[in-house]
């Protein structure tokens, strides 16, 4: 993504046009500065970091059952 | 799970396949945390009898079964059965022979795109549209909550997808 890309797409989720579907998503508590970032990435490395997630969220999930356990 | 190994040494045993769920999402730029990767994949013989011998050395399971319970994910099962939700020694796996509010796999690979990465590896992922879809078919909570989102992206202008 170019620098003025990156620009127009800034704008554009910080100002989405009223009654537009991004004004919707706004609206409705999504983070699309989230979005944004994910899109300045190249397809391998949006799947890197959703691996890194589930990798993380699993790890999490199994320390908390353990905690549970040992209450 | 390593998504991106799995996708390849499917992709790598020519498995007919398209990736769809939240792997399909956070590839088209989703900002969400799935633990599955779910697939669809074509019914054809051949192409059952890839997917099993491709995953036979990963020991597939049913996730959530007794241990235990008599399983193997041979042709055979495959063929008997439709969708199915593994374990396997790679994470966990739905491979699904029927996408909701779209259909069988020749309904889901037209509403799917080729993406390719830099090593080469060609695989297919469920449009955006096609995502929307399913999404509205399967109608449930959860399902229903990620639309605005996969709108929004929709919107987004064209080409600002940074390429590999």
């Amino acid at each position: 993504m170019t620098p003025d890309e990156k620009n127009r797409l800034l704008a554009l989720i910080a100002n989405p046009p009223a009654g537009s579907k991004l004004a919707a998503a706004k609206e409705y508590g999504v983070d699309l500065t989230l979005i944004a970032e994910n899109l300045e990435m190249t397809l391998g490395e949006r799947l890197k970091r959703a691996s890194e997630a589930a990798r993380f969220f699993k790890a999490l999930q199994g320390a908390a059952r353990r905690s549970r356990a040992e209450k | 799970m390593n998504f991106e190994q799995v996708i390849a040494i499917l992709a790598g045993a020519g498995v007919e396949f398209v990736v769809i769920g939240g792997v399909a999402m956070s590839a088209h730029g989703l900002a969400r945390v799935t633990q599955d990767l779910d697939v669809c994949y074509g019914r054809s013989q051949e192409n059952i009898r890839r997917l099993a011998r491709t995953l036979a050395p990963y020991h597939p399971r049913l996730r959530g079964a007794p241990d235990g319970l008599p399983f193997s994910f041979d042709e055979k099962t495959i063929a008997a059965g439709l969708n199915f939700t593994l374990i396997t020694d790679l994470g966990d796996l739905d491979v699904l022979g029927e996408v909701a509010g779209i259909g069988m796999y020749p309904a889901v690979f037209a509403a799917s795109q080729e993406v390719e990465q830099p090593a080469g590896t060609k695989w297919r992922v469920l449009t955006l549209e096609g995502l929307i879809r399913s999404k509205r078919a399967a109608g449930r909570r959860r399902d229903l909550e990620v639309i605005p989102e996969l709108e929004a992206l929709r919107e987004l202008p064209p080409g600002l997808e940074k390429k590999e």
